[in-house]
């Protein structure tokens, strides 16, 4: 028995398909191929993300396939995320996967970027009910799931922390571009930094808050002369140090609130090497066991779009390709999942 | 002049234990260390909330409200040591509680809540593991995160985080229960004021990450109305 689903993820800066298969009902990846948007300058431009994925989709298509071993006429059906995520660029997927589900007759599957962050991560472990944490560019959300849903125990009262992280190198003149030789820039000029400046820290209850500290850390950072390496990067390595010490508290907070004995890390900060010494250090205070998705899945790729479609699909749950229409603001907690208990 | 001490809680910054102070049954709590943290900001933030949680444990117990009374104090080792409030966290019971037995506690808790806020104190981790239910009355534990403010923000913060913490852990019981727990808050707070704070929680509601656009300009829409 095979039950194979190409997934399609284009919700923000990447372009990806994965294909996903159940063998004999074991999980297998078969491909994940990503092309990834990188702005010249500035932060992401929704309309060039987009035309970016409208160049790239017919290739990453044609690789996916190549590297699965498999034709299209081969898949069971069809996912794609319709959200959350930035208009024009959910479009591009929505579009790809409307015409390849009416022209080869295959179910389309609505999957949410949300879940699928979550769900790749508990197969890879093999997890049933971990305390989750998911931070990207877009998120940071403190989930358990309950009564077939995913329910959000804390989350940003306003920016997400990669958002922030982007937006402080951005300002004071490091970025773009943020990732060099697989090293985000904050980390790079926190390297430089020794000393600790205390900044502005909003933990409320299991919620937080980045807007006061970002604030804060531009104006000190105004008046710090660009050659001053040490000054900016204590300014880098305190502000990293603030952020991700919130991050990690409301995440003890969810802990010893539900008593969860896994805690696992989702989403594309998830690859930051410090924020997981940190969680590290955190979990085994409480015994709780701690595991991280390797980069390859952490950050957005079309491998979790496909293996959640699997699992929406073993649930038939289709739409018409008609009434797959892009949900910018499709919140995580308004999907009902049949597989999650009661 | 202590007795035995037998840890009961490793909450997520302060370990508990109880023993017998003075003759009453005492609970000792102890902020820890934190290893992921920067020393320096450690020892600050340990500090900072062992300072804010006596302080702000007395003041609402001398205004009569169901907070555990505060026997001892020990800054040098981050030491709190208060009256041990004999029950069971609301976090855990609620799944098994009558639905009219959780209106009369939401009630109640709306009522002591009030007070607090009154006196121009927000708590800053109202969660259902923070409320414990004793004798049929709910007690408010754990003020670390609590403070001092006259923003109305920092009392609706608090009741937004009660509501996602009933929403979480019992969802079919988050209607019945913010329902009553209004009806105390308004009784004491009256109702121009509890319609601020209503206003209030139903804005911070829809700072969260993607709300639906539909409802985020229905309700921007009705503040103007």
């Amino acid at each position: 028995m095979k039950t194979t689903i190409l997934g399609i993820e284009s919700t923000s800066h990447t372009f990806g398909i994965g294909v996903a298969a159940l063998i004999d009902n074991k999980p297998a990846i078969l491909a994940n191929i990503i092309s990834r948007y990188v702005p010249e300058k500035g932060g992401i431009h929704p309309r060039e993300a987009s035309q970016h994925h409208i160049t790239e989709a017919p290739k990453v298509l044609k690789k996916a396939l190549e590297t699965a071993g498999i034709s299209i006429n081969d898949v069971d059906g069809i996912a794609v995320a319709l959200g959350p995520g930035l208009g024009p660029c959910l479009r591009v997927g929505a579009t790809l996967a409307r015409f390849l589900a009416s022209y080869y007759d295959k179910p389309l599957i609505p999957v949410n970027h949300a879940v699928a962050h979550i769900e790749i991560g508990k197969m890879m472990f093999n997890l049933s009910d971990p305390l989750v944490v998911y931070v990207s560019g877009g998120n940071t959300m403190i989930v358990i799931q309950k009564k077939k849903r995913y329910r959000v125990l804390g989350e940003t009262l306003d920016v997400a922390i990669g958002n922030l992280i982007d937006t402080f190198v951005r300002e004071i003149g490091l970025a773009p571009p943020y990732i060099i030789k697989g090293k985000h820039v904050l980390d790079v000029c926190a390297e430089w930094g020794s000393n600790f400046i205390e900044l502005p820290y909003t933990v409320k209850g299991n919620d937080l808050s980045f807007s006061g500290l970002l604030t804060a850390t531009l104006r000190i950072a105004k008046n710090i002369s660009k050659d001053d390496r040490n000054a900016i990067g204590d300014l880098c390595l305190s502000f990293r140090e603030t952020a991700y010490n919130m991050l990690v508290e409301v995440s003890e907070r969810a802990l010893a609130l539900t008593h969860k004995k896994s805690v696992l890390l989702v989403g594309g900060v998830a690859a930051s090497k410090y924020l997981d010494r940190k969680f590290k250090i955190m979990t085994s205070i409480h015994n709780a066991s701690y595991y991280v998705v390797p980069p390859e899945y952490a950050g957005d790729n079309g491998a979790m779009i496909a293996w959640t479609g699997l699992l929406l699909y073993l649930h038939k749950r289709f739409i018409e390709p008609i009434n797959a229409i892009v949900k910018q603001r499709w919140r995580l907690d308004e999907v009902v999942l049949p597989w999650l208990p009661d | 002049m202590a007795s035995r001490l037998i840890k009961i809680a490793h909450g997520a910054e302060a370990i508990l234990f109880k023993t017998m102070f003075l003759g009453y049954d005492a609970v000792v709590k102890i902020r820890e260390e934190k290893p992921y943290r920067h020393p320096v900001y450690d020892r600050s933030f340990r500090l900072r909330r062992t300072i804010t949680e006596a302080k702000v444990v007395s003041q609402l117990k001398m205004l009569g409200l169901n907070v555990p009374a505060l026997f001892f104090i020990d800054l040098s080792n981050y030491m709190l040591v208060m009256e041990y409030i004999n029950g069971s966290k609301l976090s855990d019971i609620i799944q098994s509680l009558s639905e009219d037995y959780v209106e009369e506690l939401a009630s109640k808790l709306g009522i002591q809540a009030a007070i607090m806020h009154k006196n121009k104190i927000y708590h800053g981790d109202f969660t259902l593991a923070n409320i414990i239910i004793s004798k049929g009355e709910p007690y408010i534990i754990d003020f670390g995160l609590s403070g001092y403010s006259t923003d109305i923000e920092e009392y609706a913060i608090d009741i937004h985080l009660l509501m996602r913490s009933i929403e979480a852990l019992a969802p079919e019981k988050a209607e019945v229960f913010m329902t009553s727990f209004w009806r105390g808050y308004c009784n004491i707070l009256g109702k121009e004021f509890c319609r601020s704070i209503k206003e209030r929680v139903s804005e911070i509601r829809l700072r969260g990450r993607y709300i639906e656009e539909s409802l985020r300009r229905k309700i921007r829409h009705e503040r103007y109305m």
